[in-house]
């Protein structure tokens, strides 16, 4: 495959793309479902054509190289404008989401002040336009005033602006009764709640995924019990809005102990139109990198399909209480892990959504039980879901689709955003604006300070190398991100 | 041969005592779970030293002259943080106490930044309690010297181990635990006394039991299902249960640990009056324990809730050995970790 | 790597009776002499001291062992060396003329370390140095009383005394350095 060889003449990032082509790649469309050898070639912005390969043209393309995919949309990210832009902004934020492949984000309202009236999203569409990225920022509106759980927020002005649906994530939605009502009349709007599920009685105090982890190291558990019960509480409410108001959608964000995905499996089975999506870090990463264990969760699971003891096999290789893995919902163990997975290989969860959570030293440098939850997580995502393909455990396509087409059929679920650009269909379509991601599977690219966009440092990966290296992101035909290196072929 | 000349000859049986395999490397002593078996013992019989400096008319030595200890407690904690700075003074070391009352903490000085200034001010040992498990880890990642943790949330006390094992060794026959059955009874999940000695205890082969209230034992069990495999070569497994008779039957020693009130308002418990009376240690069920049996706790106590007035003044009480152990355990740990500074350990990964 | 010897079995019994007989000579007697070791060679010296002294005096002088690593001014050896056990002193020091006894004497340090000790247990009257091996390169202040043999030696050289009680048999010899990290025999200082 070759790149646009010249640097200097090319564009740089926000400009259109006039001319770019990739020769004897591994192309993967979700929307078609198709994968394959193929060539790409971007002219004036748009996608122009996408020939798929056969026969002795095809010859030594495979899956294991330059990969060529539709831009990623993220479900859930923080991007902390306003009120806290020395952890991220939506400038750095789209610059860090570009890295990582993404073409469209989808912000949480956790913001100062809140995302609970027009006036505040219109900041952050401001900040998207004014900054030069073209990575598409979707929002959602907050449920209640302030997060604050006690009235609803104005949904209906916030929906004439454009939000993608509402959430009090960093927090669950407070109570049933509101839960209830925003269900109702978001419903009414043709627009989601997307709920954090957490029964926050339970979890006062927590400081990590109750378990034997917990127990040897003396943190404070985090009940399973606690998802579960507001996973429980949700669905039952959901049902019930159901009957009211058919439109009324519930989404389910970073689902975490397979209790849980269990219930929204029964749920979905029964016919609840509820979605959810999993985390990359809760599918590879588990409370044992909290005692300096640093293998992946397939790794931590014995042959009897139980966890493995990291203090008895000699997995301990990092320092123990590192603060960059204390997140909400908390790491879980092996199996809860390897849930996630088997969550999204069987369709209960939807797709995967990073939860980029983005901190500032000063939050993070501190005692374990004193730290801020979050991962920065949207430039390591696609690396992660890259070591479950090497590792076997997940087909390189329903990877892409996890990052694409789930999300993207997520919001299609939404009556009020299927017409919407967020639910459009994510693929490599001939005449469409250009919206791709091309990476490397065999080239690999070490996580540090440095590399990463996000102001947010507060990734475990740090020092590690993940592989699929992103070369190129173009998001509505402009240039979103370039991997700096220009002799790289 | 005269009396005095035989006197002396057993003096020279002493001298044959070099200390075989175990040396000390670690620069910190952050918990007790890398610390092999081997280190266990050299700790205890440089306490031995230690203990023989104390019985001197001039209980002290000049190891440490010149060196900077500095005490930095965030948990209030008279009698540790007395112990620490009595070892180091019996070290002759300079000690510097700083209390998080009356320091900038309550300014709001983050940890870190505490911990450079104390660094820049000369400490070079840092000895830290802390309310948060894990606490000194961070520590131990930004400071330049030496940290011994005196106690971290409910996470390790690996002082007070070593000095538990070292007070059970002295009473138990041959200084032997292997086999012996040794019960802890009290607000286990809060305990990071509890947590330092399984390490300890199950290192050293005692038949460990930790006794609780159900809701003070939640989630032990699975550490004791763990580790019931024998999941860790070298490591006996132990057991935890609710009943109080079982946990203290035929037991070697017995160890109280403080119940707090808090646990009442946190709803954990009903009342203290009912810890004492359905597991605090009397002399009723002290008596279900062996004859010899030693009745050992941390203090400070709670007399009369998880452990009886009569008991705690009883001729099998330690508990006044456990405080002068204490010190001379905390001089050879001070001295064990003055003394390492082993390159090849410098990149030990924060432990 | 062949050692040079430089005091056979017979060298040392007989410099061992002659420092005997010095010490009782300084003395004028045996009443308030005391004889300590420092740990470890020294210890079976001052034993052997002591018999000799009985065998002419027909006297037992009190013999003591001292520990000096707590009172070492370099920590790093804490690493190398293991704790050699042993501080014994079963007589009260007050008004006493304590002999240290130690197998080398060379910069001078082990001794001001055992002066150092000894006064943290008591007042003697006067302490002596009596030594098996004086090898020059003194860094600090310090003269034995009494010496076995004056050997006069290079730094890159040391100097291995071997007692029957801990090695199994008597002799003093010189070898050149050798491998970083062996640690010097007997803790020569």
């Amino acid at each position: 495959m070759s790149l646009r060889a010249d640097s200097h003449t090319g564009p740089r990032v926000g400009e259109k793309v006039e001319r770019f082509e990739v020769e004897k790649a591994w192309l993967v469309d979700p929307a078609s479902g198709r994968e394959g050898p193929g060539e790409i070639v971007v002219s004036g912005g748009l996608l122009e054509s996408v020939v798929w390969l056969e026969g002795k043209d095809a010859l030594g393309v495979t899956d294991a190289g330059v990969v060529v995919a539709p831009g990623f949309l993220d479900l859930h990210a923080h991007f902390r404008e306003p009120g806290f832009e020395d952890a991220e902004t939506v400038a750095t934020g789209s610059a860090a989401a570009a890295h990582g492949g993404y073409t469209s984000v989808a912000l949480m309202p956790n913001t100062e002040p809140a995302v609970d009236e027009p006036g505040v999203l219109e900041r952050i569409r401001s900040a998207a336009r004014s900054n030069g990225s073209p990575v598409e920022i979707f929002a959602y509106g907050a449920v209640s005033v302030d997060r604050a759980g006690e009235q609803l927020s104005a949904m209906g002005e916030l929906a004439d602006a454009g939000v993608l649906g509402y959430s009090d994530d960093g927090a669950p939605v407070r109570t049933s009764k509101l839960l209830r009502s925003a269900l109702l009349y978001a419903g009414m709007l043709g627009l989601p709640v997307v709920d954090h599920a957490e029964d926050t009685a339970m979890t006062a105090g927590a400081e990590a995924a109750e378990g034997y982890v917990a127990s040897v190291m003396g943190l404070a558990g985090w009940p399973e019990a606690a998802e579960v019960n507001a996973v429980s509480r949700d669905l039952a409410v959901f049902a019930d809005a159901l009957r009211d108001e058919p439109r009324a959608r519930l989404h389910l964000t970073h689902v975490s102990t397979a209790a849980g995905l269990d219930l929204v499996r029964r749920a979905k089975a029964a016919g609840l139109p509820v979605t959810c999506d999993v985390t990359p870090h809760h599918m590879a990463f588990t409370d044992e990198w909290i005692a300096g264990a640093r293998r992946w969760s397939w790794e931590a699971l014995g042959a009897d399909g139980k966890p493995r003891d990291p203090w008895a096999d000699g997995a301990l290789v990092a320092a123990p209480y590192n603060t960059a893995l204390r997140v909400n919902p908390p790491l879980r163990d092996p199996t809860d892990a390897a849930a996630c997975l088997a969550a999204l290989l069987d369709g209960t969860a939807d797709a995967v959504a990073t939860d980029h959570a983005p901190h500032t030293v000063v939050d993070k440098e501190v005692e374990f039980g004193r730290a801020a939850n979050g991962i920065s997580g949207i430039e390591t995502a696609l690396g992660v879901l890259l070591a479950l393909v090497d590792a076997g455990k997940l087909p390189l396509a329903r990877a892409v689709a996890a990052l694409t087409s789930g999300p993207a059929g997520v919001a299609g679920n939404w009556p009020g955003a299927a017409a919407t650009p967020a639910a459009r269909s994510r693929g490599l379509v001939e005449g469409a604006s250009a919206d791709l991601v091309v990476f490397d599977r065999a080239d690999r690219w070490l996580v540090t300070e440095g590399a990463l966009r996000s102001k947010g440092k507060n990734s475990p990966l740090l020092g590690r190398e993940l592989s699929g290296r992103v070369l190129l992101t173009i998001a509505g035909g402009r240039l979103a991100y370039e991997d700096p290196d220009p002799d790289r072929t | 041969m005269t009396a005095q000349a035989e006197a002396a000859s057993a003096a020279d049986v002493k001298t044959g005592g070099a200390a075989p395999g175990a040396v000390w490397h670690h620069r910190h002593l952050l918990d007790l779970d890398v610390v092999s078996w081997p280190e266990i013992e050299l700790i205890m019989r440089t306490t031995d030293e230690m203990k023989g400096i104390l019985a001197r008319p001039i209980r002290k030595v000049p190891a440490l002259n010149g060196r900077r200890v500095t005490t930095l407690f965030y948990e209030a904690s008279t009698r540790t943080r007395v112990s620490f700075e009595t070892a180091a003074r019996n070290l002759s070391a300079d000690v510097v106490s700083v209390s998080t009352a009356t320091s900038s903490v309550t300014k709001g000085e983050s940890l870190v930044d505490t911990v450079r200034t104390l660094e820049a001010l000369g400490a070079e040992i840092l000895v830290m309690r802390h309310s948060v498990s894990g606490a000194p880890y961070l520590a131990a990642d930004v400071f330049g010297g030496h940290v011994l943790n005196g106690g971290d949330g409910w996470h390790a006390h690996p002082t007070q181990a070593l000095l538990d094992l070292y007070t059970m060794r002295q009473h138990l026959p041959g200084g032997d635990l292997h086999g012996r059955k040794v019960a802890i009874v009290g607000d286990i999940l809060h305990s990071r006394v509890a947590r330092s000695n399984v390490w300890s205890l199950t290192a050293a082969g005692a038949d460990l039991w930790l006794c609780g209230p159900a809701t003070l034992l939640r989630g032990m069990d699975r550490w004791a299902v763990a580790w019931s495999g024998g999941a860790i070569p070298g490591r006996g497994r132990f057991h935890v249960t609710s009943d109080v008779n079982e946990a203290l039957r035929d037991a070697d020693v017995v160890m109280a640990l403080r119940i707090q009130r808090e646990r009442m308002q946190g709803g954990l418990l009903p009342s203290l009056r009912e810890y004492a009376t359905r597991f605090g240690l009397n002399a009723e069920r002290v008596a279900l324990a062996r004859p010899e049996a030693i009745v050992m706790h941390p203090g400070p106590m709670n007399e009369g809730v998880e452990i009886a007035p009569d008991v705690a003044t009883s001729g099998r009480a330690v508990i006044t050995e456990q405080v002068t152990n204490g010190v001379a355990v905390r001089m050879a740990l001070l001295y064990l970790l003055a003394g390492s500074h082993d390159p090849a350990h410098a990149g030990e990964a924060g432990r | 790597m062949t050692d040079r010897q430089i005091m056979t079995e017979d060298e040392i019994r007989r410099a061992i009776v002659r420092i005997s007989h010095e010490i009782v000579e300084k003395q004028v007697g045996t009443q308030g002499l005391v004889l300590v070791g420092i740990q470890r060679r020294g210890v079976p010296l001052a034993r052997r001291i002591a018999d000799a002294i009985e065998e002419h005096e027909k006297v037992r002088v009190p013999v003591g062992a001292l520990d000096i690593t707590f009172y070492r001014d370099d920590l790093s050896l804490v690493a190398q060396q293991p704790i050699v056990k042993g501080t014994d002193l079963p007589f009260d020091l007050n008004g006493t003329t304590v002999v240290l006894v130690d197998d080398v004497l060379y910069t001078g340090r082990t001794v001001r370390c055992a002066m150092d000790a000894l006064i943290d247990f008591g007042r003697p009257r006067a302490i002596r140095l009596a030594v098996l091996i004086d090898r020059g390169h003194r860094e600090l202040p310090i003269r034995a009383d009494h010496v076995g043999k004056n050997v006069p030696t290079s730094r890159e050289e040391i100097v291995k005394v071997h007692v029957a009680e801990t090695d199994g048999r008597d002799e003093v010899s010189i070898a050149r350095q050798s491998r970083a990290g062996e640690p010097a025999a007997a803790g020569n200082q």
